[in-house]
């Protein structure tokens, strides 16, 4: 728990020393307007040049008393039209597994910068939302208008 | 009679002296009445059991685990000094390459960054793993500094500090179970702990838990060796049966705990069944035996459509939810052919009546097929059940009829070898109607069903000569008998094991459900005899 803590407050300094263009994330403040450090707000940009450019979409990242033994949990609000997406928008990737390739000593940059190269890269071994990822597969022209739809839907400002 | 008497009874002495190895004795017993009857394998086609070989006699061997990890230090210490890297290195490799040591050092050779890198390994030899203090630290994970934090890193050179390289292994170890494969706690670094990294790092008690994950993983990595399923037994299982070879043979090995269990599936021994459907039957029993026999006492299918139907009230006129089609219940006819004798059916003998409750009858036989065979395996398994205390009441009884009859303890050993020919002899019993289901009607199940009645009835006499009270046991009569039938049950077995097995070898067994994998067993003369 005190790792917890720890680890999250270094982590938030970190961020704020220095973070990717156009990213954001800062701890979510609770009902009596405290920040809490276990649930952060955070925003991942499109990829210049893909079809996700100018999008900014936003996640919640949940983190669990046992993190950093135990990954956090992403997931986009609302939910994102993606093939690794699940329908309430948990976001299904190797990184984010602790029975795969969880490390401790992951940080919340290279969560997120996983994130955003996962936009434009889906995995299609290990699909999570029918609709995309039938998409993705059979029709690429109408995968393609739909995330340029998703991408107007949450332009970023 | 008499000379017969003293073979049979110098038989089952002899599997007295070792009861726990009896059913070795049986194998060894087989092979050596195939090998005398048999001089001339390959010319002696005429011979029902006599082959090269007992079919369904697989060799195999047990290991305790002081055995296990001498056979990882052996191949571990050749790997060391063939490819002259160090013991720590050498066992990642191994269980890189699930102990293949020829391929190991073979593709080592070829090229060994490359395989170094593929097993996690760093190029470089280093020294000794050790803590290490240095200025101006950041631990990653905890996010601690500070002067005098010690840290540790393998040889990647990913460092953290101690406790929480610590937690990470101890959580690895402890709540997921790995050991081989436990990889630096740095994002997509690959490189293995290695066990004298860990050894440094760890407690004694998570150090031990450790190891014994690490013998695991040497029976797990090898098709060739298994675990003993019997509760807290210890021992591994090596036997050179493949998968692909199931369909032929029924790989059933015994432990030195005297547990029997098939190599195939770890269940424990189902000869003659093969494996496949032994998973079919499973399968189909505990999805259906108790519903098959609902079914059978409560409902009746509609004559068109086959859906099950229960009355649960109302009157005779049914009309099916499913098809629409309209019945009498009673005659199971054409409900508009009743005319004017609604609700009351006495058109017996009218024709489309006779036809549907033909039709009925044949969709029953099929279930009653089912439960015939069910119902006499589920009455084995459940005196197989009874196994235990068959097992005790045999040593109270043997105890008393030592006090009784003045007899030795090695007198009364015949009580003992006989309750576990009735156990294995039930066992395999029970099996044979699992088999005997899935079976095709031909020569061969005509032959098999009259081994299958000769030692059903041989059991049943054993059985009921087992259970009369002590007084009469100590009939030296009847002490003969109980000999006499012992052997002759064992001997019933073998006999009806080895032509089940050598036929499955040969896939002469035709089966009315597909075998996946098993070639077409209609192909080829299909009655050498």
């Amino acid at each position: 728990m005190a790792l917890c803590q720890n680890r999250l407050q270094e982590e938030r300094k970190q961020w704020r020393k220095d973070h990717p263009f156009g990213f954001f994330a800062r701890p979510q403040k609770n009902a009596q307007g405290i920040l809490d450090l276990k649930v952060w707000e955070c925003g991942i940009p499109g990829k210049e040049k893909t079809i996700w450019e100018g999008g900014l979409f936003k996640m919640t990242v949940t983190f669990p008393d046992e993190y950093p033994t135990k990954p956090p949990k992403c997931k986009f609000v609302p939910p994102l039209f993606h093939p690794n997406v699940y329908p309430s928008g948990t976001v299904c990737l190797s990184i984010l597994n602790e029975e795969e390739a969880w490390k401790p000593a992951i940080t919340i940059k290279q969560i997120l910068l996983g994130v955003q190269d996962l936009l434009n890269d889906p995995n299609p071994e290990s699909p999570a939302q029918a609709e995309a990822y039938n998409l993705f597969k059979k029709d690429r022209v109408e995968y393609e208008r739909r995330i340029k739809r998703t991408v107007r839907e949450n332009a970023a400002p | 009679m008499d000379s017969d008497d003293d073979f049979m009874s110098a038989v089952s002495s002899e599997d007295d002296i070792l009861p726990d190895d009896s059913d070795n004795d049986d194998l060894s017993g087989a092979e050596d009445f195939d090998f005398d009857d048999e001089p001339d394998p390959d010319l002696g086609m005429s011979k029902d059991i006599g082959r090269k070989r007992v079919a369904y006699d697989i060799s195999f061997k047990v290991y305790q685990p002081a055995d296990i990890e001498k056979q990882q230090d052996d191949l571990i210490n050749e790997v060391n000094m063939i490819l002259n890297i160090s013991k720590e290195e050498a066992a990642i490799l191994l269980r890189h390459f699930r102990w293949n040591k020829e391929r190991l050092i073979e593709d080592y050779m070829d090229a060994p960054p490359q395989v170094l890198e593929a097993a996690g390994l760093a190029q470089e030899s280093a020294s000794l793993p050790r803590l290490e203090v240095q200025p101006g630290f950041v631990c990653d994970i905890c996010c601690e500094e500070g002067p005098g934090l010690a840290s540790f890193a393998i040889k990647c050179g990913h460092r953290y500090c101690v406790d929480c390289y610590r937690h990470y292994l101890s959580q690895k170890i402890k709540e997921e179970g790995e050991a081989a494969r436990i990889q630096c706690p740095s994002d997509g670094c690959d490189l293995i702990v290695d066990a004298r990294s860990l050894d440094l790092l760890v407690t004694p008690e998570l150090k031990e838990r450790y190891h014994e994950l690490l013998n695991r993983t040497y029976v797990e990595d090898k098709d060739t060796l298994k675990w003993c399923p019997a509760p807290d037994c210890q021992n591994a299982i090596e036997c050179g049966v493949k998968k692909k070879d199931l369909d032929k043979v029924v790989p059933t090995v015994s432990c030195l705990c005297a547990h029997r269990f098939c190599f195939g599936c770890i269940l424990s021994d189902h000869q003659p069944a093969p494996c496949e459907l032994v998973k079919k039957w499973l399968k189909k029993c505990a999805d259906d035996s108790e519903t098959a026999n609902w079914i059978s006492a409560n409902t009746k299918e509609c004559p068109k459509c086959n859906s099950t139907i229960e009355k649960n009230g109302g009157c005779n006129h049914m009309t099916c939810r499913k098809c629409k089609h309209e019945f009498c219940w009673m005659c199971m006819g054409l409900w508009s052919e009743h005319g004017t004798s609604w609700y009351s059916c006495n058109r017996f003998e009218e024709k489309s009546g006779t036809e549907a409750r033909d039709a009925q009858a044949k969709s029953r036989v099929s279930l009653e097929r089912y439960l015939h065979y069910y119902n006499r395996y589920a009455n084995h398994e459940q005196s197989a059940r009874l196994d235990k205390d068959i097992y005790t009441k045999t040593e109270k009884k043997m105890v008393q009829l030592q006090k009784e009859s003045g007899m030795s303890w090695i007198e009364v050993q015949y009580l003992n070898s006989a309750s576990q020919a009735l156990q294995t002899c039930r066992q395999t019993l029970m099996w044979t109607y699992a088999f005997a289901f899935y079976l095709a009607r031909n020569n061969l199940t005509e032959i098999f069903e009259d081994n299958q009645k000769d030692l059903e009835m041989a059991v049943e006499g054993l059985s009921e000569m087992f259970e009369k009270p002590v007084t009469e046991l100590a009939d030296p009569k009847l002490k003969v008998e109980i000999m006499d039938k012992t052997s002759y049950c064992n001997k019933r077995r073998i006999i009806l094991l080895d032509d089940t097995a050598q036929n499955l070898a040969d896939g002469r067994w035709t089966f009315n459900v597909e075998l996946t994998g098993s070639a077409p067993a209609s192909g080829g003369p299909s009655n050498r005899r």
